[in-house]
């Protein structure tokens, strides 16, 4: 397949690499002067073709001598046409030819087709890739997980309510083989307190989601596919604030501002958000109980008691922007907070929680630098750096049992008691626990890119993590804190992308390399017998490993495009994979290979199909990853066998299919939903078995409809409504066919109807919405049994302000 | 066109609501029962379908009933994996029966149910009904208890639980680690029991367990402890244990130490206090098994498997007076000419002749860990003979082992390598006579962890 690919490219580069004569440019535009972005002007029918940019440019070279039709056309638009003659004796080598085109309003089929959107031209580039845009949702009460949720391919489990513990899916990959980013750079930079847990969906201008295959700029060692949250951009004066309150006690509010001095270009740019909630909804079930005399157990229904969530985090930046040496510099602060009470383990137990919480934050400083066209024109250029702390602390310090009433519970003989592990969560070594992880984080992303033309690019991109880690237990004596050892890893990631665009933007082929560095430092204070004092003990890891990938886009037809990508894509091994974990009686393996996959996507894209004024658009993707090298923990084959190590066990398949659509009514409908269905496979020591608790058939469905000027004259009327569907399945392996008790492991089948409307007033600067999340109060349960909120409402407020 | 749309919707609806239909109507086919006559006795066969490594355990553990004498015969099929019950457990089920097999009892170990105590009457097949409530030991010892039912006729089922504490002297200076020395390590254990009967909580004991002075000077403690078994009076429960060390010289886990005598903590019965640790001269290393009884009462005295000891494992004999009887050397390398023995199980009849799994350093690696064999042992003439009428190879693993059926004279044990077909055997420990009962049918990955 990639020599095939290799080989196309190096024709099409040879058909495009003729001598010059001539070079013809020029704009194509509509009748009202809008540049028509991907319009395609052929030379001498299909001679030579361009592709016009979003600017409305275009130009063709290598033109030869002579008479010559030029032609542009625009779905929508008639096509306009000229001749032009050029000269063997003029001095100019270039000529410009403008075009305006008409709209079409004889051709009946085709009536409305805009300009595409960034959305479609992502999705359209050959990447398994979802684009998630933010700006309707961010009126509502919705969360950025709730958001990731509805998206095909994306599987999201939660431990609860909001700021809970979250896990992300991509096609049945999770864990750390699914990366998420900020603006290209790792999350796990900014910690839990900067998450999207606690990031609002205001400050977000779109998600990307990249299955399995990730292209060149996003380059991390996400060997499942990666999240790419991007933030707001934009450059012009506006200020937006949010307010809401719900069920639960949830009081979520959030500013986003953007100041820009017209002249000299100076722009300051600040957000803000604070969220909290009691998350003391309803729960029962089978651990759900009172015990009283005798340990005799009655069943209750209960509220969550030691479940609060609070966050606050801003971020704050100041520059210039659209200036003669920078489109975008600024420097800034980002800081966050957050404290999230902890109910419970992973499971829901007789044993709730009670004061046991988490609270972690970080304050990191960034810079920002994008400039196109630096020095010479299609020489590009973005530099994003973060430097900063971040901490967590958990802490559990009280010893006295809790029941689920949240009243201190009695043991057999009817008397308060203490747990005998002298804290909330059982372990094996007494006492409270307060635990600190400090650490210092930085992470540089650069990229540069060069077009050379509309038809060849080149980006070369470089990644930079490190993390500093030290931890410290508040409870356990200075001379135990002064034994434990640090863990410092540091991560270079290069990339180098070839993008070609041909035949008229009906093929795009986008070909990377990326090349992995990790180093891992892991220092252990001992004490030297000789001269009794403490030294350390310092050992380095490598790790270097390459990966590569293409993608590929070609249009079949102007409504059927194929889509394919593939990477053979690699997980570094992370610090405890290497170093072990001495809490867990895990010990170094610094021989350990990282996992590697190879990753396949297949889809079509069937659309944009108008017709009158419906659109539609369908599209496709089958995927297969096949992992090699998986990285796990062997079986608990000897309990004298304090000591573990991480080890390549096996391998690993995970094959699917997923599908979309979406319908538009006359702007004021709107339909999508998406089903997606995996088998996810492992094999260890020659025995292949199905993966358990792995939710493999999803689906999702959403109304939108609009009313216009209701109520109030260019007032308008949002409703929305929202399927999630679950299909049941098994905590445990499949079982054989005549057993009995399985249903104790069944996740059962979840069906979640959300419901919501916004209302916008004439003046476009206030919103109003109002949402009722689980409409009929349907158990939902991520997890074994792990029950998530019932039925919720939430009303929100938004105002903005464009012009000041 | 307004219709074209209407069809969208409707289609997509319909092909969810089908999909939801189909999802959840494959629940209702008849129950696979077991017919038994009134001479007879239930013995249910216990396996452990593979969670992700083969031989691991920890897909789930179901169990499946059939008469003696089904269990016997060899033209007899039993296929658990198929037909069996799913034991509500997260993690391998920690099961035990009544001396009649009539009961089932288990202790759900981890995950949101850990710790629960439930118990099934045997109805046979696949039928095991729950009776009595559910009661939870994990606020006293934790969602993956370590428990045994104790042999005072099905009445009590006691579980235990350690926590340790590393205790340094910072030398009244708090904020200088240089003078800070490590003191000893604390290990507090919690004692459970529980009214098996009426699902009810009896009584709950912790107790600091010091070593002598010296040995925790070296930084050893009680790490694990397991496997309470009430003496011949029944006055006394005695609790096996593993021991661990730190390096005095920074607290840290420390390894390749010195194994000390075999060690055993002694607590009055019913009242769970006065703990005392008696120490063995002639076995060192564990006392405290891993999934199966590792002490037995028998003429008086109890008998005990040690392991990890590194002359090989021996059985080791504390008699009435609640004391190590060290004139008792029952070495098992010795009586079964190996190297390196370890007992991973074993189950002695009223006889004092006993069957005994073990695997030792000549053990095939197998697709799951070391090769495992049965020996039948005579406690009284402390002799242990491999049976060699029962087929080994390497990918037998005993290590998961939980407990053999005593039907008089007769043990009943599972034998089948992990992914393979086995065999029941009925090992008649009077005659020594071996015989091959019904066929036992696996699955992938899978294995057979004992008969109750």
């Amino acid at each position: 397949m990639r020599k095939d690919l290799l080989l196309l490219l190096f024709v099409s580069m040879a058909s495009f690499a003729q001598k010059s004569e001539y070079k013809v440019l020029g704009k194509v535009v509509s009748g009202s002067g809008e540049p028509l972005f991907g319009a395609t002007v052929l030379v001498d029918d299909n001679l030579y073709a361009a592709v016009v940019n979003e600017n409305g440019d275009y130009s063709i070279e290598n033109i030869p001598t002579g008479k010559h039709i030029i032609e542009a056309s625009y779905m929508g638009f008639s096509t306009g046409q000229k001749e032009i003659y050029l000269e063997s004796k003029n001095k100019k080598q270039h000529i410009h030819v403008n075009f305006s085109l008409s709209e079409n309003s004889e051709a009946l089929e085709i009536v409305h087709v805009h300009g595409e959107s960034k959305k479609t031209r992502i999705e359209k580039k050959g990447f398994a890739v979802a684009i998630i845009e933010t700006k309707e949702a961010s009126q509502r009460n919705v969360q950025t997980n709730e958001l990731l949720k509805t998206s095909v391919g994306v599987n999201i489990r939660q431990n609860g309510g909001l700021g809970s513990d979250v896990k992300y899916s991509l096609n049945g990959l999770s864990g750390s083989a699914v990366r998420i980013f900020i603006d290209g750079i790792p999350i796990s930079v900014y910690g839990s307190s900067f998450s999207l847990n606690s990031i609002p969906p205001s400050m977000i201008k779109r998600i990307e989601v990249y299955k399995g295959v990730v292209p060149g700029h996003l380059a991390d060692d996400a060997l499942g596919g990666a999240i790419n949250i991007v933030l707001h951009k934009g450059t012009k004066s506006n200020l937006n604030a949010a307010i809401s309150y719900g069920s639960f006690n949830t009081f979520q509010t959030s500013l986003n501002g953007l100041y820009r001095a017209e002249k000299s270009g100076f722009t300051v740019k600040a957000s803000g958000f604070y969220n909290y909630s009691d998350n003391d909804y309803k729960v029962s079930g089978k651990s759900v109980v009172v015990t009283g005399l005798g340990g005799v157990q009655t069943p209750i229904t209960a509220k969550r008691f030691n479940d609060a969530y609070e966050s606050t985090g801003g971020m704050f930046q100041m520059g210039f922007t659209n200036v003669n040496w920078a489109d975008q510099f600024f420097i800034g602060i980002t800081g966050s907070d957050d404290y999230k009470e902890i109910q419970h383990g992973a499971f829901m137990t007789v044993t709730p929680y009670k004061d046991r919480f988490m609270e972690s934050d970080a304050m990191l400083g960034n810079l920002t630098y994008q400039k196109k066209n630096l020095f010479t024109k299609g020489l590009d250029v973005n530099l994003h750096g973060l430097y900063g702390k971040r901490n967590r602390v958990v802490s559990d310090t009280n010893a006295w049992a809790y029941s689920w009433n949240g009243q201190k519970a009695i043991d057999y003989k009817g008397d308060e008691f203490e747990y005998s592990w002298g804290s909330q969560q059982e372990k094996l070594e007494f006492g409270p626990v307060v635990n600190h992880i400090n650490r210092y984080v930085a992470s540089i992303r650069t990229g540069v890119s060069y077009r050379i033309n509309h038809h060849h690019k080149f980006l070369l991109n470089h990644v930079y993590s490190g993390v500093d880690r030290k931890d410290r237990d508040a409870f356990a004596s200075s001379f135990e804190n002064t034994f434990v050892g640090t863990r410092d890893l540091y991560k270079n990631i290069f990339s180098a992308t070839y993008e070609l665009q041909a035949m008229r933007g009906k093929l795009k082929a986008n070909v990377f390399g990326k090349y992995y560095q990790q180093k891992t430092v892991n220092i252990d204070p001992y004490i030297n017998e000789e001269t009794n004092k403490i030294e350390e003990e310092v050992i380095k890891a490598h790790t270097k490993n390459n990966g590569y990938g293409f993608a590929f886009s070609f249009a079949l037809l102007r409504t059927i495009t194929l889509l394919t990508s593939a990477e053979k894509a690699i997980r570094l091994p992370n610090e405890s994979e290497v170093f072990g974990d001495d809490g867990d009686n895990v010990v170094a393996n610094p021989s350990i290979n990282p996992e590697k996959s190879e990753n396949f996507n297949l889809g079509f894209r069937f659309g944009n199909f108008s017709i009158k004024k419906h659109d539609f658009t369908i599209s496709t993707n089958l995927f297969t990853r096949n992992i090699k090298d998986r990285i796990g923990l062997p079986i608990d084959r000897n309990p004298d066998e304090v000591l573990l190590l991480y080890e390549n066990q096996g391998s690993g398949t995970s094959k699917g299919i997923e599908a979309q659509l979406d319908y538009r009514f006359h702007n004021n409908f709107g339909f999508n939903f998406n089903v997606s269905h995996f088998s996810l496979k492992i094999k260890n020591n020659g025995v292949e078995i199905d993966v358990p608790n792995t939710p493999f058939f999803t689906m999702n469905g959403n109304l939108r409809y609009s009313v216009n000027n209701f109520i109030q004259k260019k007032a308008r009327l949002n409703l929305f409504y929202t399927l999630y569907f679950t299909d049941e399945f098994s905590y445990i392996p499949p079982q054989g066919n005549n057993t009995i008790g399985n249903e104790f492991f069944n996740v059962p089948v979840q069906l979640a109807q959300d419901f919501g409307f916004s209302y916008t007033f004439p003046k476009k600067d206030f919103v109003l919405s109002f949402d009722i999340k689980n409409i009929f109060d349907k158990p939902l349960y991520d997890n074994l049994r792990v029950q998530k909120p019932g039925r919720a409402f939430y009303l929100k407020l938004n105002y903005s302000i464009n012009k000041f | 066109m307004k219709q074209q749309f209407l069809n969208l919707r409707t289609f997509a609806f319909a092909m969810s609501s089908i999909l939801l239909i189909s999802s959840c109507t494959d629940d209702s086919s008849p129950l696979i029962e077991e017919e038994k006559g009134n001479e007879s006795r239930w013995i249910t066969i216990a396996a452990a379908q593979m969670g992700t490594n083969p031989g691991d355990g920890n897909g789930g553990t179901l169990i499946y009933a059939v008469s003696s004498e089904d269990a016997k015969d060899p033209s007899k099929s039993i296929a658990p994996f198929d037909n069996g019950f799913i034991v509500p457990s997260n993690r391998t089920a920690r099961l035990q029966s009544s001396e009649d097999g009539n009961t089932i009892f288990n202790i759900s170990y981890a995950g949101d149910t850990g710790g629960n105590y439930s118990k099934y009457t045997v109805e046979g097949g696949q039928v095991f009904a729950p009776t009595g409530s559910e009661v939870s030991i994990a606020p006293y010892v934790g969602s993956a208890p370590r428990w045994i039912k104790l042999f005072d006729g099905d009445q009590t089922g006691a579980a235990v639980y350690v926590s340790t504490e590393h205790q340094i002297d910072d030398n009244g200076t708090p904020d200088d680690v240089t003078d800070d020395t490590y003191t000893r390590t604390e290990a507090t254990i919690g004692v459970v029991t529980l009214d098996l009967e009426n699902s009810l909580i009896k009584n709950f004991q912790e107790h600091i367990v010091p070593l002598s002075a010296e040995e925790e000077a070296k930084g050893y403690y009680f790490s694990r402890i397991d496997m309470p078994t009430l003496n011949a009076a029944g006055d006394k429960l005695y609790i096996g244990g593993r021991l661990s060390k730190r390096d005095p010289a920074t607290a840290e886990s420390d390894s390749n130490y010195e194994i000390l005598g075999s060690k055993t903590i002694v607590l009055d019965y019913p009242s769970l206090l006065n703990p005392t640790v008696i120490t063995s001269t002639v076995g060192h290393g564990n006392t405290n098994g891993y999934r199966s009884i590792n002490a037995f009462e028998y003429n008086g005295s109890v008998y005990q498997a040690n392991q990890s000891d590194p002359e090989g494992s021996h059985i080791l004999k504390i008699d009435a007076n609640n004391q190590y009887d060290n004139s008792y050397d029952f070495n098992l390398d010795d009586a079964l000419g190996v190297t390196g023995a370890y007992v991973l199980a074993w189950r002695p009849a009223a006889n004092g002749k006993a069957v005994l799994a073990y695997r030792h350093e000549g053990s095939e690696e197998g697709v799951a860990g070391a090769q495992g064999f049965f020996a039948l042992v005579d406690l009284n003439a402390k002799t242990a003979v491999k049976i060699d009428a029962i087929p080994y190879e390497a990918d037998f693993y005993l290590f998961q082992y939980q407990g053999f059926a005593v039907d008089g004279n007769e043990i009943y044990l599972t034998q089948a390598p992990v992914g393979k077909n086995g065999n029941m055997y009925v090992v008649d420990t009077e005659t020594g006579v071996v015989t091959k009962g019904a066929e036992l049918v696996n699955t992938t990955g899978s294995h057979f962890i004992g008969a109750f």
